[in-house]
C-alpha cells in the first residue's frame, strides 16, 4: 500500500479564504453597520500580520493598503462636495459652485453637516471593509493553487479566475521594479503622468505574462484529460471547517441577538475575523 | 519522429512569412539546434511542433506537421501533452506551484495517471535532474540555473518522446548551463529522447548537438550536419570562425578536435601597451549588503573594488553571488549595512533624481523597464526632456549607434538588440560618467553584440568615463572587458586584468583561450590583430 501525500501543514486548502472573505462579506452586507465595518477591516489587516510570509502573493497586501487608504480619502472627499443637501447641524461651509438648472438638488460645496459627513464616513468605511477583506484573501492564498481545485472541465473559467487572481499580487511586484527603473531615468513625475508611466510596462508585463502561463497549462494537458488525479490531495480538513465556522456562528449571533450591545458585536466579529490565525 | 511536409506560416498582418514551404524529418534520438537571428523565428518553429502555434498563439499554417504520428492540425498542444514537452524562454513565468517537487506533478495530474505511478515518477525525474535535495523548496527561492531545471524536469515527467527548450542557457552562468547540457546530452543518449533547442550562444551548445536547423529569416531553413551547416552560416561560435580566420580547412566543433588541428602559432611578442587610466569614478569602500531591508540575509560582504575612467570592468559569478547587488550600490537602490560607495568623490545616496543620471548611466536586467513610450520617436522625446538636454539629442545617439527601425515602431516590438540600444541612447544622452549594463547579452545574437562590443569600447575611448557590466557571457567579456572582478557568495575572490583572470579558470575560459592555451589571446579580435601586425 502506497501512503497518499499530504498537503503542507501551514497552507489552507486554496478555496479556503476565497469561501472566508465570501462569509465576511455576507456579514458586511446584511449588518450594514459602520462597527462592523470597522471590526472587519481590523480583524482582516490583523490576521494577516498574523500570517506573515515571504511570498509576493503576502507582499501584495502593502499595496492594497494604500489603495484602501484612497478609496477612503476619496470617498470622504467626494461625500463632502457632491451630493444632495442634507439636514443637520452646520459643522463648517465650503464654497459653493453654482450648477446649471439642469443637475437640480444637487449641489457642488455648499454647508457641510453632521449627517453628510456620517454617512461619507459610513460609506467609505464599508468600501474600505470590502477593499481589506478581498485584499486579505489573495495576499493569504496562493493564486496559482486555486488551479489545482477549480474543476477542470471548465478550464477557460478556471484559468481567467486564476490570471485575474493573480494579476493584483504579481503586478505589485513588478511595479517597485519599474519605479526603481523610472528613477535610473531621472523620472520624478507623480500622480496621474507617472502612473501611466509605470503602469504600461507593468500591464504589458502581467500580460505576457498570462499569455506565458496559459501556455504552459496548455501544453502540459491542463484541462484535456476528463479524470484529473492529485499528487498532494488538498483535503479540506477539520481545521478549515473551524476557522469558517467561526464567521458563520458570528452572522447567527448577529440574525438571533439583534439587541446584543454594539461593543459585544463588534469584539464577537473580530474574534470570528482572526480565528484563522491561531489554526495552523 | 517529427516531420514537416511542407509547411509555412504567416501571422496576419504581417510583412513576411516566417517560414515557407519547409520539409524536413527529426529522427528519433537526435539532439537539434535551432539558430537564426533574432525574430528569425526561432520560438516560432518550436511552437509549431506542439501546436501551440496555430492554435494558442494565431497564425495561418499551412501545410502538414506531425510528431509521433500525430497531426497537429487536429490536435490541440493539450493532447499532445504526453509525447511533447516544452520549456519557454521564461520558464517562471510558466510555473503553476511553489513547491518544486507539486510544480514537477503537475503535468501529472492532469493527464490523470494514478498516484502510486505520480511517485514513482516524481522520484525518478528527480533524480534524474538532480533536484532531490531541492524538492521541498519554494521555486521563487532557487538560482536560475535550478529553476531551469525544475522546468526541464516538470516537462519531462510525462515521459514525452519529444524535448523542446527555446533558449534553455541564456539566463545561466557557464557552470550552470554546462550541467543542464550534459544532462540533455545524457537523456538524448540513454533514453533516446529527441531534443530541439534553440540558442544564440552557439559556444555552449555546439559540442552537443547532432544536426543544426539554420532558419534565415527570410523563409527558408538549412538543415544538415553541424558541421556542414557551419561552414556556411553567417552564425558561428567563435571557435569556428577562429578556424576559418586561421584557414585550417575544417570545422571544428570542440575544442580537442580544433587542437588536433590547429597549428603552433608563434606569437610577436606584443609590445605592452600600457592602458592609460583616468581618476577614480566609482569606489565601493568595505562595503556590506543584504538582499532586503531585513538584514539577515548578506548579498555582498566587506567589498573593496574602485574603478577609474577609461576602464571597461566586467562582474562575473553564479547566479545569484551578489552582482546585481553591487551594481545597485552605485545608485543607492541597495540597501547598505556597512561601508561607503563613492561616485565622482560623492554619495550617490546624495544625487537628486535629475543629479543622478548625469553621473550614473544604469541599464537594468530588462531594459525593457526603461521604456514606456509608445513609440520611438516619443521614447527619445521623453528622454530629451528627462535628461534636459537639446530636443533631438536622443534620436541622434540612437542613430550613430545602429541602424535604428522605423520612428514609429513601439518600442515592445523591436528586436533585443535594438531594445538594447534605445535604452543605451536614453541613459547616454545625459552623459553619464559611470555606465552600467546588468546582464547586456541575454537574448542578443552574434551581431548584435558586435554592435553592443563597439559602443562600449566607444565609450570607454574617453579618460572620464567608465563601463561597469555583470555577465555571464564569457565571450564579451574576453571581447570587451580591460578587467574581470570575481564574485562568488557576495566575495570579492579575484580582481584583475581580464587576461589574468579568465585564463585562470577552466570553466570561464574564452573558447579562443581553450584552443590555444599557448597564446595569450582570449578573443577574435585579439587574434586578428596579431595576424594583421605579423603580415
Amino acid at each position: 500500500m502506497i501512503k497518499t501525500l499530504r498537503a503542507s501543514r501551514e497552507s489552507f486548502h486554496p478555496l479556503f479564504w476565497w469561501l472566508w472573505a465570501l462569509s465576511l462579506l455576507v456579514i458586511l452586507l446584511v449588518s450594514d453597520s459602520t462597527l462592523i465595518s470597522i471590526s472587519i477591516s481590523i480583524g482582516a489587516v490583523a490576521l494577516v500580520l498574523m500570517k506573515r510570509s515571504n511570498t509576493y502573493w503576502y507582499q501584495s497586501f502593502r499595496w492594497s493598503l494604500r489603495l484602501a487608504t484612497l478609496a477612503f480619502a476619496l470617498r470622504m472627499a467626494i461625500g463632502v462636495i457632491i451630493g444632495v443637501p442634507m439636514p443637520g447641524q452646520v459643522l463648517f461651509t465650503i464654497p459653493s459652485i453654482k450648477l446649471p438648472d439642469l443637475f437640480v438638488g444637487i449641489r457642488l460645496g455648499g454647508d457641510v453637516t453632521s449627517q453628510r459627513l456620517s454617512t461619507a464616513f459610513d460609506e467609505a468605511t464599508l468600501l474600505v471593509a470590502l477593499i481589506l477583506i478581498f485584499a486579505a484573501a489573495s495576499a493569504l492564498s496562493n493564486p496559482h493553487e486555486l488551479l489545482r481545485v477549480l474543476p477542470r472541465k471548465y478550464y477557460g473559467i478556471g484559468l481567467a479566475t486564476v490570471i485575474a487572481s493573480s494579476v493584483a499580487p504579481q503586478s505589485a511586484r513588478s511595479i517597485e521594479r519599474v519605479r526603481a527603473a523610472r528613477r535610473l531615468r531621472g523620472e520624478s513625475s507623480t500622480g496621474i503622468v507617472s502612473l501611466r508611466k509605470v503602469g504600461t510596462p507593468v500591464l504589458e508585463e502581467s500580460l505576457e505574462r498570462s499569455i506565458d502561463l496559459a501556455a504552459s497549462l496548455e501544453s502540459r494537458g491542463y484541462g484535456y484529460f476528463p479524470n484529473p488525479s492529485r499528487y498532494r490531495p488538498h483535503n479540506w480538513r477539520p481545521r478549515e471547517t473551524v476557522a469558517l465556522a467561526a464567521p458563520i456562528y458570528a452572522l447567527i449571533f448577529l440574525f438571533l441577538v439583534p439587541a446584543a450591545s454594539s461593543a459585544l458585536l463588534a469584539g464577537l466579529v473580530v474574534i470570528a475575523v482572526i480565528t484563522p490565525g491561531f489554526i495552523s | 519522429m517529427i516531420t514537416f511536409s511542407s509547411v509555412s506560416l504567416i501571422y496576419p498582418n504581417a510583412q513576411r512569412t516566417i517560414v515557407e514551404d519547409i520539409s524536413f524529418t527529426v529522427n528519433e534520438g537526435e539532439l537539434l539546434l535551432l539558430i537564426g537571428h533574432t525574430g528569425a523565428g526561432k520560438s516560432s518553429l518550436l511552437k509549431l511542433i506542439n501546436g501551440l502555434i496555430p492554435h494558442h498563439t494565431g497564425g495561418i499554417l499551412t501545410g502538414e506537421i506531425s510528431v509521433a504520428g500525430r497531426s497537429t492540425r487536429a490536435l490541440k498542444p493539450g493532447e499532445l501533452a504526453d509525447v511533447v514537452g516544452i520549456v519557454g524562454q521564461n520558464p517562471v513565468n510558466g510555473f503553476v506551484s511553489d513547491i518544486v517537487e507539486d510544480e514537477i506533478a503537475f503535468g501529472l495530474e492532469s493527464l490523470g495517471i494514478a498516484p502510486e505511478i505520480m511517485r514513482k515518477r516524481v522520484e525518478e525525474v528527480l533524480d534524474l535532474l538532480a533536484l532531490a535535495p531541492l524538492r521541498r523548496r519554494n521555486i521563487s527561492e532557487l538560482s536560475g540555473g535550478e529553476q531551469q531545471r525544475v522546468a526541464i524536469a516538470a516537462a519531462l515527467v510525462t515521459n514525452p518522446k519529444v524535448l523542446l527548450l527555446d533558449e534553455p542557457t541564456s539566463a545561466l552562468d557557464p557552470i550552470a548551463a554546462e550541467e543542464v547540457l550534459s544532462i540533455l546530452h545524457r537523456l538524448v543518449h540513454d533514453l533516446g529522447l529527441t531534443v530541439i533547442l534553440a540558442e544564440h550562444r552557439l559556444e555552449r551548445v555546439i559540442g552537443f548537438v547532432d544536426r543544426i536547423i539554420l532558419i534565415h529569416g527570410d523563409g527558408s531553413v538549412d538543415l544538415g550536419p553541424a558541421r556542414q551547416i557551419l561552414t556556411s552560416s553567417p552564425i558561428a561560435p567563435p571557435l569556428v570562425e577562429l578556424a576559418k580566420k586561421l584557414e585550417l580547412g575544417e570545422i571544428p566543433l570542440s575544442i580537442r578536435e580544433f587542437r588536433k588541428i590547429a597549428p603552433e602559432i608563434s606569437e610577436a611578442p606584443t609590445k605592452a601597451i600600457e592602458k592609460l587610466n583616468g581618476d577614480a569614478i566609482l569606489t565601493i569602500n568595505s562595503v556590506s549588503a543584504s538582499y532586503d531591508q531585513d538584514q539577515s540575509s548578506k548579498a555582498l560582504e566587506d567589498v573593496n573594488i574602485q574603478i577609474n575612467g577609461g576602464e571597461i570592468v566586467a562582474l562575473m559569478g553564479r547566479n545569484g553571488a551578489g552582482k546585481t547587488t553591487l551594481l545597485k550600490c552605485a545608485v543607492a537602490q541597495a540597501p547598505l549595512t556597512k561601508g561607503e560607495v563613492r561616485v565622482n568623490q560623492r554619495d550617490p545616496k546624495s544625487f537628486t533624481d535629475k543629479e543622478l543620471i548625469r553621473f550614473v548611466g544604469y541599464i537594468p536586467q530588462d531594459a525593457g523597464d526603461l521604456l514606456y513610450g509608445q513609440s520611438i520617436k516619443q521614447e527619445c522625446d521623453l528622454a530629451d526632456l528627462d535628461n534636459e538636454v537639446e530636443p533631438g539629442t536622443t534620436l541622434a545617439v540612437y542613430q550613430e549607434l545602429m541602424k535604428i527601425p522605423s520612428l514609429n515602431s513601439h518600442p515592445r516590438d523591436i528586436s533585443e538588440g535594438q531594445r538594447l540600444g534605445l535604452a543605451l541612447s536614453i541613459i547616454l544622452s545625459a552623459q553619464p560618467a559611470l555606465v552600467i549594463l546588468d546582464e547586456p547579452t541575454r537574448g542578443l545574437d552574434y551581431e548584435a553584440k558586435k554592435v553592443l562590443i563597439k559602443i562600449l569600447k566607444q565609450i570607454a575611448s574617453s579618460l572620464d568615463r567608465a563601463v561597469l557590466i555583470s555577465t555571464h557571457d564569457v565571450e564579451l567579456v574576453a571581447e570587451v572587458a580591460d578587467r574581470v572582478i570575481f564574485l562568488a557568495d557576495g566575495e570579492v575572490i579575484a580582481d584583475g586584468s581580464s587576461r589574468e583572470v579568465l585564463k585562470a579558470s577552466p570553466a570561464f575560459a574564452p573558447q579562443v583561450s581553450k584552443a590555444l592555451p599557448n597564446n595569450s589571446w582570449l578573443s577574435l579580435s585579439d587574434v586578428e590583430r596579431c595576424l594583421s601586425e605579423k603580415n
